[in-house]
């Protein structure tokens, strides 16, 4: 019966073009039956979670399984609370396959109603203290609620609040590369205590933020051996290392080629419009890692937007936590609700800003780093359509 | 001139932008050629700095900060030396945390209040707050994200009249404690950057005790903090 409704639900949402990536469908859906998504879920399922890079993982692991020949069902959109998840099923054309991104607060309620295969564990960084609290009661929660899983976690190794979550039948990924280890420790490290038993943790080297090979001296609790080291990645930066190689080691548990061909960047990460590269940059070790590759880049113009809306969080404090010295003598755009925030920090880390309305800064800029809302208002005014 | 900032359990303490703190007074030293130290222990220090931090890494800090090295910040703190104590660090502080089940958690006694947590059921005191000073009415702005409720004891003072806002318990109408020189607050912002006099306040007030003379520091062009302020006022002042 439901599972008609829901097909209703579709049918008015597909006639009134009322756009894939919405949540609504999912939201009335689930007032008329909250277990919908156990009645609806593809047989085979992947999720994705983590702080930063759920979307852009989740495409190439959907990218991986349509070139092994499967019809895949994904919330492309970043629409990853139970309502968007319920909502990409209802909207999509059938599928044997769901690899959905879901939100560090949500994984727990979907583990209720659904039994994945595999599920990608990225990584946790302190994010939007008013909507997500403390990283710590997020792994914690993790923790329980992976207790009666029973497929298999894909994990990072480098993390040490995500390896701590493994088990003997867990895959690992990281980077071995010590090369490629940061030459000076960030300030936006969380983590650097053992999960286990609290001592302070001793890392051979940073890859980036609190990600590296450790090690606590104390328990012995240590970084697991990587199954996956390397690949060969479509994106540029750090942080898209990590995503690729989650998803190949998603590839291997799932025994399917990782075949990357046809992927290109998630829309708003990396996305290119027009000449214009846009970087979503939401919390302190996301938005290190956009500055850092963006300046590798040779970027003519940056322009950073901040905004303070829901889906970016209402307190802007954490934009302290960006080391926006490495900008060093450069000039950048800002924009925003909260440019002028944005420009006061710029100010203390020895960086000249220009604050400007939104509309005139983005097409000056050929770089530009954004919040949530504020990349979907860039992606708005760069290709004259709304997304959502 | 020069100011030594003690800048206590950086990483453990320094949940969502505090740090910034430590930035603006840093830097609004140096631009008037105030050499700066950033220490992380209080001894010898002119002026101190504790941010916030998540429950877990509190504990670690209180079984280290607490008896002597506490003490020692008490003596400081009462003999003028300027304090700020911001979130995490200014329930810390306090005499004790009183979690809603369980037995009450010891603070560092340096300031005379205490916070209460009333339970899971109650709602967060979460949003951008707009104030007043007390002394010279001048507007501060700060966002607020509690569950406790602070109480203040008779030895201090409040920091802020709360225009908009939730200030220390959402009841009395009042934000943040002010002992001697010292300040504790809720606010995130960080506190100092968009409130740029109350930083020059803690700068002044610790050169004044280093050097035992009044002090008189050189303006500084602020029309972009007074900008970002103003523009907190306009939007959330009342």
């Amino acid at each position: 019966m439901t599972v008609l409704l829901a097909k209703l639900i579709a049918l008015l949402s597909k006639t009134f073009n009322l756009g894939a990536g919405g949540t609504w469908p999912g939201e009335i859906a689930l007032k008329l039956d909250s277990k919908i998504l156990s009645k609806i879920v593809p047989k085979n399922v992947v999720l994705v979670a983590g702080t930063n890079g759920k979307t852009t993982t989740t495409l190439m692991i959907k990218t991986i399984l349509k070139n092994a020949g499967q019809k895949v069902i994904t919330n492309a959109s970043g629409a990853n609370l139970l309502n968007g998840v319920v909502s990409a099923i209802i909207t999509s054309p059938p599928g044997g396959w769901g690899v959905f991104e879901v939100d560090e607060n949500s994984l727990p309620l979907v583990l209720h109603f659904v039994n994945p295969k595999v599920i990608v564990l990225l990584n946790l960084f302190r994010d939007q203290l008013d909507r997500y609290g403390e990283v710590d009661v997020i792994a914690e929660k993790w923790q329980k609620a992976l207790k009666n899983f029973t497929g298999r976690l894909v994990l990072n190794a480098d993390d040490p609040l995500i390896a701590i979550l493994g088990n003997k039948n867990s895959l690992y990924f990281g980077l071995a590369d010590r090369k490629l280890f940061s030459k000076t420790p960030e300030h936006a490290m969380d983590s650097q205590f053992c999960p286990r038993c609290w001592a302070k943790l001793t890392y051979d080297g940073y890859f980036y933020s609190h990600i590296g090979i450790w090690r606590c001296p104390k328990c012995g609790l240590a970084r697991p051996k990587p199954d996956i080291t390397t690949a060969s990645y479509p994106l540029p930066g750090l942080y898209n290392r990590y995503n690729t190689l989650a998803a190949v080691a998603a590839a291997k548990a799932l025994a399917v080629p990782a075949n990357l061909d046809g992927f290109s960047a998630a829309f708003g990460r990396q996305e290119e419009i027009a000449g214009h590269k846009i970087f979503l940059s939401k919390n302190p070790a996301g938005f290190n890692e956009s500055l850092r590759t963006a300046i590798c880049l040779s970027p003519k113009k940056l322009l950073l937007v901040l905004n303070d809306r829901i889906p970016d969080g209402r307190d802007v404090s954490w934009i302290w936590d960006v080391d926006f010295e490495m900008l060093g003598k450069r000039q950048v755009l800002v924009s925003g609700d909260r440019a002028l925030d944005l420009a006061v920090r710029l100010k203390y880390a020895g960086v000249s800003a220009e604050v400007l309305p939104l509309s005139n800064a983005v097409h000056q800029a050929d770089f530009i780093l954004a919040t949530y809302s504020a990349m979907l208002e860039v992606r708005k005014l760069l290709t004259g359509k709304k997304i959502l | 001139m020069n100011l030594k900032i003690a800048w206590l359990y950086p990483e453990l303490m320094s949940t969502y932008g505090d740090r910034g703190n430590v930035i603006c007074l840093t830097k609004r030293c140096q631009w008037r050629k105030i050499d700066v130290t950033v220490q992380n222990d209080a001894a010898k220090a002119d002026l101190i700095f504790m941010g916030g931090a998540q429950d877990r890494q509190q504990k670690i800090v209180a079984a280290d900060f607490l008896g002597k090295k506490a003490n020692l910040v008490k003596k400081m703190v009462e003999n003028g030396i300027p304090a700020l104590f911001v979130c995490a660090a200014y329930q810390f502080v306090g005499h004790f945390y009183r979690p809603y089940q369980g037995a009450d958690i010891p603070g560092a006694g340096i300031f005379d209040l205490y916070t209460v947590h009333p339970g899971d059921q109650a709602k967060r005191l979460i949003g951008n707050v707009v104030a007043k000073l007390l002394d010279s009415g001048k507007t501060i702005v700060g966002f607020e994200n509690h569950g406790g409720r602070t109480t203040l004891g008779p030895k201090m003072k409040p920091l802020v009249k709360v225009i908009s806002g939730f200030g220390n318990n959402g009841d009395d109408g009042f934000e943040g404690a002010r002992l001697a020189n010292s300040i504790g607050s809720y606010f995130h912002g960080p506190l100092l950057p968009k409130n740029p006099f109350l930083a020059d306040w803690l700068i002044q007030k610790a050169l004044e005790v280093k050097y035992n003379k009044k002090i008189e520091l050189s303006p500084l062009d602020d029309t972009l903090e007074r900008q970002a302020h103003d523009f907190i006022v306009r939007k959330y002042g009342r």
